[in-house]
């Protein structure tokens, strides 16, 4: 058990969280699994609500309490329980063994310190160093991320929106974490933008060893950053899998219908085939299968029956009750309607 | 649920619906009631011409009693009938002269905020003037050049309260006027008018209702004021901010001549921003919950 | 014989700002059919959104003409412009800020119709607002909500809806999906295709995103700085782009699908304001073709081939 603990760096099992609003119970995050190896990247990919960012929450222990709750389950970072530490071991994980990315380079700079300062400060917090070496050290930092070290005496509001997002991957590299997560970390960015990010996180997480969780919506960016992929789907994990499991042996309805949703550059005769419907409503989601009300394969067994987690190879995972056997579902053809 | 959105709902009784949840908002709107009802219903309640007007020297500043509820005044008369009275003209006052000063104020705040440039620098300047001016000073002096009437009391108090409102409306408008709805109400042919008056006003709504139950407070209070130098309300008819000055006087020895007067004011205040806030988060579809 | 709709000539849209004059739209000149959609893409910045909205005289251009079925918009009366709003209609980006948080779905889908006063009472009006509301496929029982209740794919419904109370020829759609999810942003398309198809709408499809764009224009026209930079046919901009910007901004997608880790072209820079832009090619300073005289002389607009416009001096070379 001990050499598989190392092999992780995040091993999250059967993890809740759920939300107490006045609404009724804001059910997140409903017994999920994730692993990630040492130096990969998994994406977690799904749509608004369906629990990716409280997912990433809970790793760094920030799901806002109250309403927030981690319910059930564990997460194991690097071999520990990250629930049996005390907040104040926990500030020093943040930040130097997990560090996160978040969606909005706009929002996540403090304006009124130069971005060298609040790089320093990061370095500050963790390390046993003065303000000049921290300050140089911060420098070092920016050139790697292609900015210029005397512009670390600039405030936030003199970089642009790229710039911004390379000073934040900057903050959270500066103390080599062992996990990075990143939240949706190129969805406010340029196109052309959007690929030199991508391009320089990639190099600076092959030379550090980093491992990462990229959350995202975006099934492009998927194929070209990450090794393995989870698609989670109303706080439920509905297919697990390496790249090549996802894209080209797709298994789940769900996953089929992210690919149907995506107009294919190449072929721009080809019909979108979206998915019928919205989200469910987290408060009140639908019994068994979670997804039956916008599957077209949908049978009377899915309405009541909650698909286990069907092994399909060493690396594919898919929880639907096609898979399972005597369950009468069948996917294929256009289903039943 | 599903079934309850298809019922077709008005907005004004969805807004009610909404009010009456709020108990505090339903205090207020008690007690208001309770106000004009007296006001309405003062005559039967007490005669004027005995009890409000007419001196009795023998009977002056006696504390409470089972005959005169309030006590007595300097001049015997008894405070009760003479703050029941008084409400009318505060309640009246309050009324008028906060609708002068929010018609007139919050158009031009919003024609200056909307259309910004040379008509929103010329109206905030004028606007700027008035501000310059104590609002007492201005009061008085167009009162001075009307003549003293209460009409004419209301109307400069209503005045000198315009540049207030119009400096809460512009930059109401000014911070709602660039979102997309407004630009979509454009889209779809919509004149300036219609889209200040149907699109924009109705999100400014917060800051101009409290701005309201403020100033029908200070409204009563510079009432109080002008008829104190002698260019409101005429004595002997009775007004609550001059029956608080009058009292002031005998403060060490009769002190329910200026606490009976206070309290009604500070009552009607305070129901009037219970149901000012309790209005203003009704008008809020977004607050519903 | 073809029915142009539109006619955009030399449109312009300068900005004053305390820097300088910025050039949002900078001599833009196309023309369109009429059932056709012409794609406008570029990354923010690039006056795309700010072309649509001259276009429909929400920001009043600088100069320029633009004819609508043979009109021109931008010298007609305020009373006859309102009349053309009818005919030309936007939906836009955000189907949050874009709806009156104050109104209920069916006052808004109904706002034009009572603008217009095309009904001559309530009753009529509220028939009316259901047809609209089963077209975009809104359900029935959302008349009375307010927009905040719903999910963004319903409330960009209600904006489509309420862009085609009026039976409008000529759409602009100013980024219609991007705020959605995958799955919603999908539907709206087919909706808008499907519209497009029993209603023979024209559309201009603003949007930044190039996979998008090319399952649904038949034109392409890629911006930059607000300038043109290269028009095409959807099919030709895609296996011929030409302008070294459109080759940049095409590989730079990420395509969903394994094994085709092509080249990329990665740009150097970072897009700048086109304030008090000097002469020369304003993609000069981020192009890895770029030579002296790209700094110094402007590229026109040419036509390379038939229906391929593009805006470089040296497009034939690489």
């Amino acid at each position: 058990m001990a050499e598989n603990d190392v092999k992780y760096t995040l091993d999250i099992k059967d993890l809740e969280v759920q939300f107490k609003t006045v609404d009724g119970v804001v059910r997140a995050v409903n017994g999920i699994d994730l692993s990630i190896e040492k130096g990969k990247t998994l994406g977690l990919v799904g749509e608004t609500g369906a629990g990716k960012t409280t997912t990433a929450l809970s790793i760094l222990r920030l799901v806002p309490d109250p309403p927030g709750e981690i319910t059930g389950g564990t997460i194991t970072l690097e071999g520990k329980d990250l629930f049996a530490f005390s907040e104040k071991e926990m500030e020093t994980i943040r930040g130097s063994q997990v560090s996160m990315i978040f969606q909005d380079p706009m929002t996540s700079l403090n304006p009124v310190m130069t971005v060298g300062d609040q790089i320093a400060e990061v370095i500050q917090l963790h390390e046993k160093i003065d303000q000049k070496g921290a300050l140089e050290k911060a420098k070092a930092m920016l050139e790697m991320v292609g900015i210029p070290g005397n512009r670390s005496t600039e405030y936030p509001h003199q970089f642009s929106g790229g710039m911004k997002q390379r000073v934040i991957i900057a903050m959270a590299l500066v103390c080599n974490p062992h996990l990075l997560i990143a939240d949706e970390p190129t969805t406010a960015l340029d196109v052309t933008i959007q690929a030199q990010v991508l391009d320089l996180m990639q190099k600076l997480r092959e030379k550090y060893g980093t491992s990462m969780l990229m959350i995202t919506h975006d099934l492009g960016i998927v194929a070209e950053v990450c090794d393995d992929v989870s698609i989670m789907y109303a706080g439920r994990i509905v297919e697990h899998g390496t790249l090549e499991d996802i894209f080209e042996s797709t298994s789940h309805p769900y996953t089929e219908g992210l690919f149907g949703s995506l107009p294919n550059i190449e072929n721009r005769q080809e019909q979108l085939k979206p998915i019928p419907g919205l989200m469910p409503d987290p408060t009140d989601l639908p019994s068994g299968c979670t997804f039956h009300p916008r599957c077209k394969y949908c049978k009377d067994i899915c309405k009541s029956r909650v698909p286990a987690v069907t092994r399909l190879s060493d690396t594919h995972l898919v929880a639907c009750l096609a898979y399972e056997e005597g369950t009468g579902v069948t996917l294929g053809g256009d289903g039943n309607e | 649920m599903e079934n309850k959105k298809a019922k077709k709902r008005s907005m004004a009784m969805e807004v009610c619906q909404r009010l009456a949840k709020n108990k505090m908002a339903m205090l207020g709107l008690a007690i208001l009631i309770v106000l004009v009802l007296c006001a309405v219903f003062a005559d039967v309640i007490a005669d004027y011409e005995t009890k409000v007007v007419a001196q009795n020297i023998a009977n002056r500043l006696k504390g409470p009693s089972a005959e005169h509820w309030f006590g007595t005044d300097e001049f015997g008369r008894d405070i009760f009938a003479r703050i029941i009275h008084g409400s009318r003209v505060s309640l009246v006052v309050g009324l008028i002269s906060v609708s002068v000063s929010l018609i007139a104020g919050g158009c031009l705040g919003a024609f200056a905020g909307f259309y910004g440039g040379k008509i929103d620098n010329v109206i905030m300047r004028v606007m700027d003037i008035f501000l310059a001016v104590p609002s007492t000073l201005l009061a008085m002096t167009i009162v001075a050049a009307l003549g003293s009437s209460l009409i004419n009391v209301m109307l400069a108090i209503g005045i000198s309260g315009i540049p207030n409102y119009a400096r809460i409306v512009r930059a109401a408008v000014m911070s709602v006027k660039d979102q997309e709805f407004v630009e979509s109400s454009r889209a779809i042919g919509a004149s300036s008018m219609t889209t200040i008056f149907r699109e924009i006003i109705p999100n400014c709504m917060a800051p101009i209702i409290v701005q309201v139950t403020l100033s029908v407070a200070s409204a009563i209070l510079s009432t109080a004021s002008l008829s104190f130098i002698g260019l409101g309300v005429q004595p002997p008819d009775p007004e609550w901010g001059a029956m608080l000055s009058g009292g002031r006087n005998f403060l060490r020895d009769a002190v329910h001549l200026t606490l009976f007067p206070g309290l009604a004011i500070v009552i009607t205040i305070l129901a009037l921003n219970l149901l000012g806030d309790g209005l203003r988060d009704a008008l809020d579809p977004r607050l519903k919950q | 014989m073809s029915d142009v709709l539109l006619d955009v000539r030399n449109l312009k849209k300068y900005f004053n700002t305390p820097n300088g004059v910025l050039h949002a739209v900078d001599d833009v000149t196309f023309t369109l059919e009429r059932g056709k959609t012409l794609g406008v893409v570029g990354e923010s910045g690039c006056g795309k959104s700010t072309t649509g909205r001259a276009i429909l005289r929400l920001h009043e251009p600088t100069s320029g003409e633009v004819f609508f079925e043979g009109k021109d918009v931008t010298k007609v009366s305020n009373q006859e412009m309102r009349h053309l709003r009818s005919q030309m209609q936007i939906i836009f980006q955000d189907p949050f800020a874009s709806l009156n948080p104050r109104k209920t779905v069916s006052e808004i889908i109904g706002e034009p119709l009572r603008l217009y006063k095309v009904h001559k009472n309530k009753k009529e009006q509220q028939e009316h607002v259901l047809e609209l509301m089963e077209l975009v496929g809104l359900s029935e029982r959302l008349v009375n909500t307010y927009p905040h209740e719903l999910d963004g794919g319903r409330r960009q419904r209600i904006g489509i809806a309420r862009a085609l109370a009026m039976r409008p020829k000529f759409i602009v759609c100013d980024e219609p999906v991007s705020a959605l999810d995958v799955s919603i942003q999908a539907q709206i398309l087919n909706l808008l295709k499907q519209l497009q198809h029993d209603l023979g709408l024209t559309y201009i499809f603003i949007t930044h995103d190039l996979s998008v764009v090319n399952y649904f224009s038949d034109e392409i026209m890629v911006m930059y700085l607000g300038k043109v930079v290269e028009h095409a046919s959807s099919e030709k901009l895609f296996e011929h782009p030409t302008h070294p910007y459109t080759k940049a901004l095409l590989s730079a997608i990420p395509v969903p699908k394994l094994g085709e880790k092509k080249k990329r072209i990665l740009l150097k820079g970072e897009i700048t304001s086109p304030i008090d832009p000097k002469p020369g090619c304003r993609f000069a300073p981020r192009c890895e073709y770029a030579k002296p005289e790209c700094f110094e002389r402007t590229p026109e607009l040419k036509e390379n081939e038939p229906g391929h416009f593009v805006a470089c001096h040296f497009s034939g070379e690489f």
